[in-house]
């Protein structure tokens, strides 16, 4: 099964060496200024999430070609690196935006992309290899595709070769963010085939994700590590010298060897064999969702109880404030919150900022407007003779609030609290997009890397059903005690 | 304006109106009104529905702003914008039409509230009070009961005894005996009786015409926001001189 003979393998390695060659003149030009010493210093390394064999998680661990190169790399330079694995898109915009110093993820060198980044020399020389159901017989080649909707990852090698040919072969090109979603797509019969770079089409075939290859590699262009334009050149002059030195020792070869000449066939056994493997890994994601729920419901609360107030206040100016954040947090999605506080803000104040504060930011400033709103309908219902009751004893309005409105309110509030609860912590599931590894993202990571969606979306999905149930359960088990 | 004739000794004006105007939107409720009440006088306020009673005795305490005119209260005056609000109101006790006890205190709680919050007196001495005062109204064994436990006539004593409670030298009632089953009424007029009784200053808005013969010393007669004719319970009841009078009142009694 193994498409990876050594023949074809051997090609590939040589072309690459040629190509490195090649470029050896060009990555000098780039790192022209004197580098600075990277011996000690740490760097952060932005990664795709889900791209194998070159980065997945095995037993929670990222491994892979470019992990393997890049760790292999920092030894032989003697730098550290913290690797982020944000997926595809977003480790790119976090590079832009400076929340990584570089970013090794199958990234093909392009001429647009080097107006924007910095990168290495060609580490690895790839293709784009078409695939299809394996049970489907009628599609052979491109020109089966006449009509057909094709699936390919955005922003990827394999989309733009995609959409050169479709217009001469006549079919349409949707685009998904990973393989696995791809390859989902193509066995859900949405689409009818997926181009995809052929050393993760190759080592997805051989972990049984139910497709086969119908075409051969297009000749496509090479790998590359990235650092942001004119940033970190010392970083990318190590990366080149590590590079070759590994190439010398014969250690790169044994890497490429270990990924691509004996694909691990990990496959769990069974259900239950997938869930005692995966365990480890969600409860880890479980801790994380938990985590940034407690953070954001506390930060909500306060927030909600001021602007509340605000809004039952008698200042025209403290009202309107509060009408703006309600209006401006309950009127955009969340999702565009998240991206805004994890790749806008830093853009803005070049001040960058790490997943779980812009994470917990993104929740917390969206749950704290709809909790402005439950505190304001709170003590609104309570009954205005209850206030006129407590003033007209001579009690100021602080102390009325307190011992009076508020008791009561509470107790009209805390139904919608729970529920505001519960709605956040399975907001935190969105935070998956800017790479925040809680519940969702570590489920995806599984089945990145073992393409077996359903059984692991099912119990992920489980695993929250759970939590909530047993917090809502408790929740209304201290409403009834407190609120009687 | 007149007196009235069975009145204790008068030592000085206790409620001083004049001028009086309230306004919510473009609606105008009370269209210039002038009052003096006397100290311990008790004064009755009847009047259709809608003529302005309640917001008028809203006025007395400001839990309705002042559109225009001047309300002064023991001294003070309450269109000052530096007077003291919290400390005015402790001394006018004010009972409501629909009680507003705090449901989510006991009885004694809720008459304990304001005197611990104001710190006029400590906790115990509160409680002691308290129970003085249930005493007085004749729920000493509901001390520890809540709102929602009692009938409405025993809610209206409760709100009573708790705005004696901060030692009031004025009360104003509201339609007290308004949202009570008959057979209940009885029983909350004789507190206010046995308050007027014991030379309490008193503002009561009340359809109870034979309370307001029975005990007031004087009764105003108010529609369409002004006062159309006051005087003493056998002039105003006896004798009413005003049209509108003489139509309100053969319709009431």
């Amino acid at each position: 099964m193994n498409i990876f003979r050594a023949g074809k393998l051997a090609v590939a390695v040589t072309a690459l060496l040629a190509l490195a060659g090649g470029f050896a003149g060009v990555s000098a030009a780039t790192a022209s200024q004197p580098p600075t010493a990277v011996t000690g210093e740490t760097y952060v390394i932005g990664t795709d999430t889900t791209f194998a064999p070159f980065e997945y998680r095995e037993n929670g661990e990222l491994t892979g070609i470019d992990m393997d190169l890049i760790r292999d790399i920092a030894a032989n330079q003697g730098f550290k690196v913290e690797i982020k694995s944000l997926g595809f898109d977003a480790a790119l915009q976090a590079l832009q935006s400076n929340q990584v110093d570089g970013v090794i993820a199958g990234m093909s060198i392009t001429d647009e992309r080097k107006l924007i980044f910095d990168f290495s020399d060609p580490y690895f020389d790839s293709g784009v290899q078409m695939a299809v159901a394996e049970d489907n017989a009628k599609i052979t080649g491109y020109s089966d595709l006449a009509g057909e909707t094709v699936v390919a990852k955005r922003g990827s090698e394999g989309e733009t070769f995609a959409n050169s040919i479709k217009d001469e072969y006549d079919f349409t090109v949707k685009a998904l963010a990973d393989s696995a979603t791809m390859y989902d797509d193509v066995k859900a019969g949405n689409s009818v085939a997926v181009f995809d770079d052929y050393p993760v089409l190759a080592y997805g075939i051989n972990q049984n994700n139910g497709l086969k290859s119908v075409t051969e590699k297009e000749q496509g262009s090479s790998y590359g590590f990235a650092v942001n334009k004119g940033q970190n050149p010392e970083l990318l002059a190590a990366f080149n010298t590590g590079l070759a030195e590994l190439k010398d020792s014969g250690e790169y070869q044994a890497i490429l060897d270990e990924y691509l000449e004996q694909p691990a066939p990990a496959a769990a056994s069974g259900f239950f064999g997938l869930l005692s493997d995966s365990l480890p890994a969600l409860m880890k994601g479980l801790g994380l969702t938990l985590l940034a729920t407690g953070l954001s419901i506390l930060i909500a609360l306060v927030l909600g109880v001021l602007f509340g107030f605000f809004k039952v206040s008698e200042s025209r100016v403290l009202r309107g404030l509060a009408s703006v954040y309600v209006s401006i947090f309950r009127g955009t999605p969340l999702l565009v919150q998240a991206f805004f506080f994890y790749f806008g803000l830093p853009q803005l104040t070049g001040q960058s900022i790490d997943v779980l504060t812009a994470g917990v930011l993104t929740l917390s400033l969206n749950a704290g407007a709809y909790m402005t709103e439950i505190v304001r309908g709170g003590i609104q219902s309570v009954d205005p003779g209850q206030t006129e009751a407590g003033r007209s004893l001579g009690l100021g309005y602080v102390t009325t609030m307190r011992r009076v409105v508020l008791p009561q309110a509470v107790k009209i509030m805390t139904p919608s609290f729970i529920n505001q609860f519960v709605m956040t912590l399975k907001d935190t599931s969105l935070l998956a997009v800017i790479g925040f590894a809680e519940l969702t993202y570590q489920g995806q990571q599984i089945y990145a890397a073992n393409f077996r969606t359903g059984e692991t979306l099912l119990i992920v999905a489980a695993l929250y059903f759970i939590v909530i149930n047993l917090l809502t359960m408790l929740s209304n088990k201290l409403d009834k005690r407190f609120n009687k | 304006m007149s007196t009235s004739a069975n009145s204790t000794a008068s030592v000085g004006s206790k409620i001083s109106v004049s001028g009086l105007r309230k306004s919510f939107g473009s609606n105008e409720v009370l269209k210039g009104l002038d009052v003096e009440i006397t100290e311990g006088e008790v004064v009755c306020v009847i009047g259709p529905s809608g003529s302005g009673k309640s917001t008028f005795l809203r006025c007395l305490n400001k839990l309705d702003e002042l559109s225009a005119g001047t309300v002064i209260v023991d001294g003070f005056n309450l269109g000052d914008k530096t007077v003291d609000l919290n400390e005015v109101r402790q001394h006018i006790g004010m009972v409501f039409q629909h009680f507003n006890l705090f449901p989510h205190m006991t009885v004694l709680q809720n008459i304990m509230l304001a005197p611990v919050e104001l710190k006029k007196q400590s906790t115990a001495d509160a409680r002691a009070t308290a129970l003085k005062l249930l005493d007085r109204v004749g729920l000493a064994d509901k001390a520890t009961a809540r709102p929602a436990q009692l009938s409405g006539g025993q809610k209206q004593r409760v709100a009573i005894a708790r705005s004696l409670a901060v030692n009031p030298d004025i009360m104003l009632f509201d339609e007290a005996t308004s949202a009570l089953d008959p057979e209940m009424v009885g029983e909350v007029l004789q507190v206010i009786r046995d308050l007027a009784a014991e030379g309490m200053t008193m503002v009561v808005v009340t359809h109870e015409m034979g309370f307001a013969r029975e005990v007031a010393d004087r009764v105003i007669f108010m529609a369409d926001g002004l006062i159309v004719e006051e005087g003493t319970p056998a002039e105003l009841f006896g004798n009413p001189q005003q049209p509108r009078t003489q139509d309100f009142l053969s319709k009431v009694l």
